[in-house]
């Protein structure tokens, strides 16, 4: 490992590192305010999200669990971002790929391993064409893709709610909601009472695909240059429309897959108010996670870790509000943006004790 | 049928509608001239929900609170200019984190100080009082549809020609849109790049909380979570459905408020379900788009938005050099 190479690694770890640090320490401002020891507050943050006393009444399981299609959904914002498309549609496809799931789930019969494997593969294929629609716009017409993939998250949604209201409601009861999906459609679980299971082995594999296609495949390659150095791509005779196009088609193929093992693994049917935010977190896991998948792994660890400790840890046991949670993220992911503060600090520092080697000049 | 929604009390009602859009959207006009990217709209017009109604309910004055949320809009706007601008923060994922940030900490405040859950509100505040201008207000279908709004409402109105001034008619409108189109030229000239930077982005702030203050003490007397719901992404992209132009930015405002009103307007007099009714005002804004992508192939091309998507931060540390 070169030195250069040992200084990358080191930069990507420790920034985010002194970011979680940095957002922890803003936000104990914040429990003050709610009369709590932030002492307190994080450790049960922390023994809530990550915690395991027994291997039955283990927190960390659960945490792997609702990692699991921030995973998927981290991936396919890195695919997407990678290939030169901002693409916030993780949401929308999600979506999508959970209605393809919920509805194939209990409207076919087929016998188990099949039932799933055809619902997941469609649910990709959904996915998929759902992301076509603004990632053509964006390379036909130029429309921008953020703005597009946040409508069409809109429209999906309330595609959604219309669909569990009215024609896939299961009940004439209060709450609006689908069918249980078959068991042949559902995903094993590893532990009886937890849903921590096939999904999470699919989003590992997932994982190992997606860096094996960004960092050693051609098409990936090519993908990488067209998002990275469009000209430069041009130039080497890649087709850069065509590479972000199969950037875009990956993308929401891995978000509608995140959908579908959600309701294979997990819910095995969809409630009204489904996957509030659960796409969208997926871009916020990408950035932070470096646009790189091994980066995605730990970060969706990360967060589904500090949201199930915000809501278990601090709503129940503390009395905090579990909003605490996505208040966290969100100063963390503004302290990894921006990182210059921290060799500004280190300038300082060095000014301060008048020693070490002559700050870094930032283009600031 | 067609005279069963389009009422002169849906148009009206759609005039009321279009005012939190049509602020953000003059807003992000303005920073989109000057090369800023502001998507983070919908979170300056979420904190200027909250502050309005917070402020309302300690100062007992609407007229205060809404005072209040404009100021909370523009603080928002100056932080993010010094992040951006002292430490070159990724414009995009700052906003997406200041969103997040304001969605979830608005509750967090809710709960905390007022023990509400879902959305919150007090007997005590008043909600701003409407102002009949004389003589317009006599005129038949003109004084029921212009006449006896809010003071946001015309607010709205006033900013939308007050920055066609600005942009268009003054020196320092000229140096907005000369540091839009080609940064570095504008520096050579002498213009302060930072200055017209800061002054979109607070300015911008300021406009989308106002409309924020519209939703919770102006149409209603209540702040509920995620209160904006959409309406500042509504705004940038009414921005660009009107090219970026104050005054058509107005008028595409109030092409999505109407949208908006006719939707509600269906869900009364029809039985069509409401989730399918409130694709329309989304429909609009796609099909909008593609417009504005049409005609950017003739000659708007300088107003399309660019973006790039965030990179891993090793290679950005790279390509900055030695």
């Amino acid at each position: 490992m070169t030195p250069r190479r040992r200084g990358q690694i080191l930069d990507a770890l420790l920034i985010p590192i002194l970011a979680i640090l940095s957002g922890l320490a803003l936000a104990s401002v914040f429990v003050l305010l709610s009369k709590t020891s932030p002492l307190v507050a994080y450790r049960e943050l922390f023994h809530a999200g990550f915690g395991c006393a027994t291997l039955t009444r283990c927190a960390l399981f659960t945490t792997l669990e609702r990692a699991t299609p921030l995973i998927f959904t981290g991936l396919s914002a890195v695919v997407a971002f990678r290939s030169g498309m901002f693409s916030i549609g993780q949401e929308g496809q999600f979506v999508l790929g959970a209605m393809v799931a919920a509805w194939l789930g209990y409207g076919v019969h087929l016998p188990p391993v099949v039932h799933p494997t055809v619902i997941l593969i469609l649910a990709m294929a959904v996915g998929a064409a759902y992301a076509y629609l603004p990632a053509i716009l964006k390379l036909r017409l130029g429309v921008n893709e953020i703005i597009t993939t946040i409508i069409f998250n809109n429209i999906a949604i309330l595609f959604m709610t219309y669909l569990v209201n009215f024609p896939m409601r299961a009940t004439r009861g209060s709450t609006a909601v689908t069918p249980v999906i078959d068991a042949s459609a559902q995903l094993p679980e590893f532990l009886p009472g937890s849903h921590w299971g096939a999904g999470f082995i699919l989003a590992i594999l997932a994982v190992a695909f997606i860096w094996g296609y960004l960092w050693r495949s051609v098409p990936g390659y090519e993908q990488r240059m067209a998002g990275e150095a469009p000209g430069f791509a041009r130039y080497g005779g890649i087709r850069s429309g065509r590479a972000a196009l199969r950037g875009m088609l990956i993308s929401g193929a891995l978000a509608g897959m995140a959908g579908a093992i959600e309701v294979l693994g997990v819910h095995h049917q969809v409630l009204q108010g489904f996957s509030v935010g659960l796409g969208f977190d997926g871009v916020l896991v990408a950035i932070l996670g470096q646009v790189h998948p091994i980066g995605v792994l730990m970060v969706a660890v990360l967060f589904a870790g500090i949201r199930l400790g915000a809501q278990i840890g601090l709503q129940i046991t503390t009395n905090i509000p579990r909003e605490l949670g996505g208040g966290i993220l969100a100063l963390i992911i503004l302290f990894v943006a921006a990182r210059s503060l921290y060799t500004d600090l280190l300038a300082w520092v060095a000014r301060i004790t008048g020693r070490g080697a002559a700050p870094r000049k930032e283009a600031a | 049928m067609i005279g069963d929604i389009l009422t002169v009390a849906v148009l009206r009602s759609g005039i009321r509608l279009a005012t939190p859009i049509a602020l953000a959207a003059i807003g992000g006009a303005l920073c989109f001239r000057a090369g800023v990217l502001n998507f983070a709209l919908e979170g300056m017009m979420l904190v200027g929900a909250f502050t309005a109604i917070v402020a309302a309910f300690w100062t007992g004055s609407t007229y205060l609170g809404v005072l209040a949320a404009v100021a909370a809009g523009g603080l928002i706007g100056a932080i993010f200019a010094f992040f951006y601008l002292r430490y070159r923060v990724d414009l995009i994922i700052m906003a997406l984190a200041i969103n997040l940030f304001i969605a979830e900490m608005t509750v967090y405040f809710l709960r905390t100080f007022f023990g509400a859950f879902g959305s919150w509100s007090d007997p005590s505040i008043r909600q701003l009082p409407d102002i009949a201008i004389p003589g317009l207000d006599r005129l038949p279908i003109l004084g029921t549809l212009l006449s006896s709004h809010n003071i946001i409402v015309y607010a709205s109105w006033i900013a939308g020609v007050a920055a066609y001034i600005v942009l268009f008619r003054t020196k320092f409108g000229r140096h907005i849109r000369a540091v839009g189109e080609n940064q570095s030229a504008a520096e050579t000239v002498g213009i302060s790049v930072p200055a017209v930077k800061l002054f979109v982005l607070v300015t911008s702030g300021c406009l989308a909380a106002l409309g924020g203050a519209f939703l919770s003490v102006g149409h209603l007397t209540l702040f509920t979570r995620d209160m904006s719901n959409g309406r500042g992404w509504l705004g940038v992209t009414a921005a660009l459905f009107g090219l970026n132009h104050p005054v058509f930015v107005l008028f595409a405002g109030l092409f999505f408020g109407i949208a908006d009103a006719i939707a509600v307007r269906l869900q009364t007099v029809t039985t069509i379900p409401p989730s399918l009714v409130q694709f329309l005002p989304n429909i609009a804004a796609i099909v909008a788009l593609v417009l504005v992508g049409l005609s950017g192939r003739l000659r708007w091309g300088t107003l399309r938005l660019r973006t790039r998507p965030p990179q891993p931060m090793a290679e950005q540390v790279d390509a900055k050099g030695p």
